[in-house]
């Protein structure tokens, strides 16, 4: 019994964790279309100006929004310098992107050098111990701040005239044109939110994880897996659902066997599923 | 427009086949002029040259990008390396097994995935990622299954040694024996890829990368045309491996993993997609380049980023590479490549 | 003059489409553009919207040169179009696609929707509804409430009879008709369906193969070669 609580809410927890790695990934290549191979180095970016931060002495809260806000703004000048120019030709951003992650690897290596670093756990103190389960308190307040940050976008993007126009935007781009909107601008909006995104998961998870250049690699593989197999475009139930299929069974598998196999296994069964369901397992069409 | 640009090209030699040649006799030249470093590390260079040819067939031809080039390397490296090691006191030669599976297993291993992925149709960017995701399984696998692979140490392999019945036993354990065996491999991958690629197999995989709805209206069968080709550039890497182990002496994650696929994707984009010749050459080139460099204090750290920015410079402003760039400087520029892209 | 174009020419690829068209419209003009397919009809609203770049030419709406600007600054400035297809948002409501139109271009725009729903009623009664799932009819009025929602001085109409049933298309030419009479919206109205466009406007011109080979009032067209050979069809 005590076991399976504890698994059950481990999954919650990871998978929660996992779709706020994901989302600024979702954001970008479910309203953009652009496939963002950069978005690990927009994570690992984060982490280090989150990293960096605290190092000056700034308080954690600040410290993280003022990652994401930098992030973003790295993201908004990479899209108006080279993105922008390459939107309908998918290839090319994905080489650009590509071409970012490498940049922003190597200037992480040379800025903040190759050294492991650690973040303290901002809250620190031991587990809550609730009889049955010992509740990670760090990683609980991240796994909230997750659903927060899903909701809040859910609520722009459901019951707002912006979030009108950005769906509006992605069903008919040229249309939305003709009806006035500023279809460049609110691309770039959608970039830079994305990427601020990337930066403000790339802080909160920076305490769960050694901060070191690659660290983003391995979420960027796993967060197209969730963004894939929840759907294209499917931002928040697909999100979350891919989180939790691919950071639930990556638990679960785990349980049974090395973490590395389970992650392997999870890769395959990932790759299965979006050769029978290529549109995406939540996507309705 | 390919109508237009056929008969300039139907000739029996082609300027690409002259700075081939070129490229070759300079390659075999070098050994007799020199020795030391240079003829010990350019076999290595020359396998990755085969590698990159592996990306380029399948990009520059067919459209299709993989970055998980380094994973079929891999299989071949491991394989010529585990076959070695393992079959001892066998009446054939070990290393002629090791070649054979590693060549196979890369080919066969891109076939299987191909045929998997291409079966259902799913879009580029999915085969992007399925790739990339093959490279870090196969990393991830050789990093973990230590007792087999020897881990993060890397797996020694020995150098090979050329036998021919009871006739002929040649060790390839100096330089120059190996460097000319590896010449004899890379020259007729490089021919005989060549050849495939101008043929009708070739000219399908290019409609294909052209227009897709087309060929599939006009009667191919472009799920499978897209399955071999994928499965001739498992093969390609995986001979580019296994021979890369047992000259190098040892197969190593670092030539698994997603990173070594990014540098096979920046000497193809450099070199120029549309050319084997320039992919292999460039891949020459930034690969010794990388390894000079590299080996400087003052620019070592600084290296990585200039590639990353070339690499930008290229996809934005050359989209030819290196290869385009010579044929627009050579005037054929004009009219040459502009249906390329 | 709500809408003058000189001397445009435009076309794809090096491919002339539309040659040297020169027009005026009145402020509250209806004119009907006439033509059978592949004569430019949709590369001269292209081209007024701001999809194409004219090769030559210029267009001027409410005296102010518009030429260079894009889509949606025309739309800003109250060039509203309705495209051949109609082009709604199907994933959208229908009450979202009209709020599109209120809110994609300058926030300040007044709210029309009542006025748009007193024009198409069948509208209310589905706002909740997905676009998409309207009749080709239904989406052909959304696209033009749509359009109004713009707060637009032109509309463009592009085909809007095109694959609608001929009782609904009297009554969209009506419902056109009489937003143009109250509202003194100046329109263009591209259509194959003579009588609908007759029914409308007292004004036409007929295109063929990119220029204007017949202009003038419903009698003076209808009597031009052009139009003889292109009823006989």
């Amino acid at each position: 019994m005590e076991i399976l609580v504890s698994v059950l809410a481990d999954t919650v927890l990871i998978t929660l964790v996992l779709a706020f790695a994901a989302f600024g990934l979702a954001i970008i290549y479910g309203l953009t279309g652009v496939i963002n191979m950069g978005h690990g180095a927009m994570l690992t970016l984060g982490a280090y100006f989150t990293w960096w931060l605290l190092d000056q002495g700034v308080p954690f809260v600040p410290t993280v929004l003022l990652s994401a806000l930098a992030v973003g703004l790295v993201g908004l000048a990479f899209e108006h310098l080279l993105i922008r120019h390459f939107y309908g030709r998918p290839f090319d951003t994905l080489l650009l992107t590509w071409a970012f992650f490498l940049v922003t690897t190597e200037v992480i290596k040379i800025v903040f050098g190759t050294d492991f670093r650690n973040v303290a756990d901002p809250i620190g103190g031991d587990p809550v111990n609730l009889g049955i389960y010992q509740v990670p308190t760090y990683k609980t307040v991240v796994a909230l701040l997750a659903l927060a940050v899903v909701a809040g976008t859910a609520l722009v993007f459901f019951k707002t005239t912006l979030g009108v126009r950005v769906r509006a935007m992605t069903q008919n781009r040229e249309m939305a044109g003709l009806l006035g909107l500023n279809v460049a601008a609110m691309y770039k909006l959608v970039f830079g939110f994305g990427a601020a995104m990337a930066g403000l998961a790339g802080g909160v998870i920076a305490p769960m994880f050694a901060v070191q250049p690659y660290m983003g690699d391995m979420f960027l593989v796993r967060s197209f897996f969730v963004v894939t197999i929840g759907g294209i475009g499917q931002l928040l139930a697909g999100t979350l659902f891919g989180s939790f299929a691919i950071g639930g069974l990556e638990t679960v598998l785990a349980l049974f066997s090395d973490q590395v196999i389970a992650q392997i296994a999870v890769f395959f069964i990932a790759v299965i599923v979006l050769r029978f369901r290529p549109q995406g397992v939540f996507s309705g069409r | 427009m390919t109508a237009e640009i056929q008969p300039a090209r139907r000739g029996v030699f082609r300027r690409e086949d002259v700075a081939a040649l070129a490229v070759f006799l300079l390659l075999a030249a070098i050994p007799l002029a020199t020795s030391g470093y240079v003829v010990y590390i350019l076999p290595q260079y020359m396998l990755l040259g085969v590698l990159a040819m592996s990306l380029a067939l399948l990009w520059g031809h067919g459209g299709i990008v993989s970055f998980g080039q380094a994973a079929f390397f891999a299989i071949g490296a491991y394989a010529m390396g585990l076959v070695m090691k393992h079959l001892t006191g066998m009446a054939i030669n070990s290393a002629y097994v090791g070649i054979l599976v590693g060549t196979v297993g890369g080919g066969v291993t891109a076939l299987l995935i191909g045929y998997f992925l291409f079966s259902a149709g799913v879009r580029a960017a999915y085969f992007v990622v399925a790739t990339l995701a093959l490279s870090i399984v196969v990393e991830q696998t050789v990093k973990s299954f230590s007792d087999i692979t020897g881990g993060w140490n890397g797996l020694y392999v020995d150098r090979m040694t050329v036998t021919l019945g009871s006739w002929l036993e040649l060790s390839l354990f100096d330089d120059a024996p190996i460097y000319y065996v590896v010449l004899a491999v890379v020259v007729p991958v490089y021919v005989i890829a060549t050849a495939l690629m101008r043929g009708r197999f070739g000219k399908i995989v290019v409609g294909i990368r052209e227009n897709e709805d087309r060929m599939t209206a006009l009667g191919f069968n472009v799920p499978m045309y897209k399955t071999l080709v994928f499965g001739l550039s498992g093969l390609l890497a995986g001979v580019a491996g296994s021979f890369y182990a047992t000259h190098a002496q040892f197969a190593h994650p670092v030539n698994a993993g997603v990173l070594f696929s990014t540098q096979v994707v920046i000497w193809v984009a450099i070199g120029g997609r549309h050319s084997l010749l320039g992919s292999f050459v460039g891949a020459i080139v930034v690969a010794s380049l990388s390894n000079y460099l590299s080996s400087i204090e003052e620019i070592q750290n600084y290296w990585p980023l200039v590639m990353g920015l070339i690499f930008i410079a290229v996809i934005v402003l050359f989209r030819g590479g290196l290869a385009g760039l010579v044929e627009k400087l050579a005037g054929k520029g004009a009219h040459g490549r502009a249906a390329g892209h | 003059m709500a809408l003058v174009i000189t001397d445009v020419s435009a076309g794809y690829g090096g491919v002339t489409v539309l040659r040297n068209v020169s027009l005026a419209l009145a402020e509250g003009e209806i004119l009907g553009v006439l033509g059978r397919n592949g004569m430019g009809k949709t590369t001269l609203i292209r081209c007024l919207a701001g999809l194409i770049e004219p090769t030559t030419g210029t267009i001027t709406l409410g005296g102010e040169n518009i030429t260079d600007l894009a889509p949606h600054e025309r739309a800003r400035r109250g060039v509203a179009t309705v495209v051949q297809g109609r082009g709604i948002f199907p994933r959208l409501s229908v009450r979202e696609n009209l709020t599109m139109g209120r809110v994609a271009g300058a926030s300040a725009r007044r709210d029309r929707t009542d006025e748009v729903l007193g024009y198409f009623p069948r509208l209310g009664e589905r706002l909740a509804q997905a676009a998409g799932t309207l009749s080709g009819g239904e989406q052909q009025m959304l696209a033009i409430g749509r359009a109004l929602m713009t707060d637009p001085k032109v509309m463009l109409l592009d085909e809007p009879s095109e694959g609608i049933m001929p009782v609904l298309v009297q009554q969209i030419a009506a419902i056109v008709t009489a937003i143009n009479r109250q509202a003194g919206l100046t329109i263009i109205i591209v259509e194959q369906n003579v009588p609908m466009v007759f029914g409308m406007t007292d004004r036409c011109i007929i295109l063929e193969k990119g220029r204007i080979v017949a202009q003038g009032s419903r009698d003076e067209v209808s009597r031009s070669e052009v139009m003889k050979e292109y009823l006989a069809i």
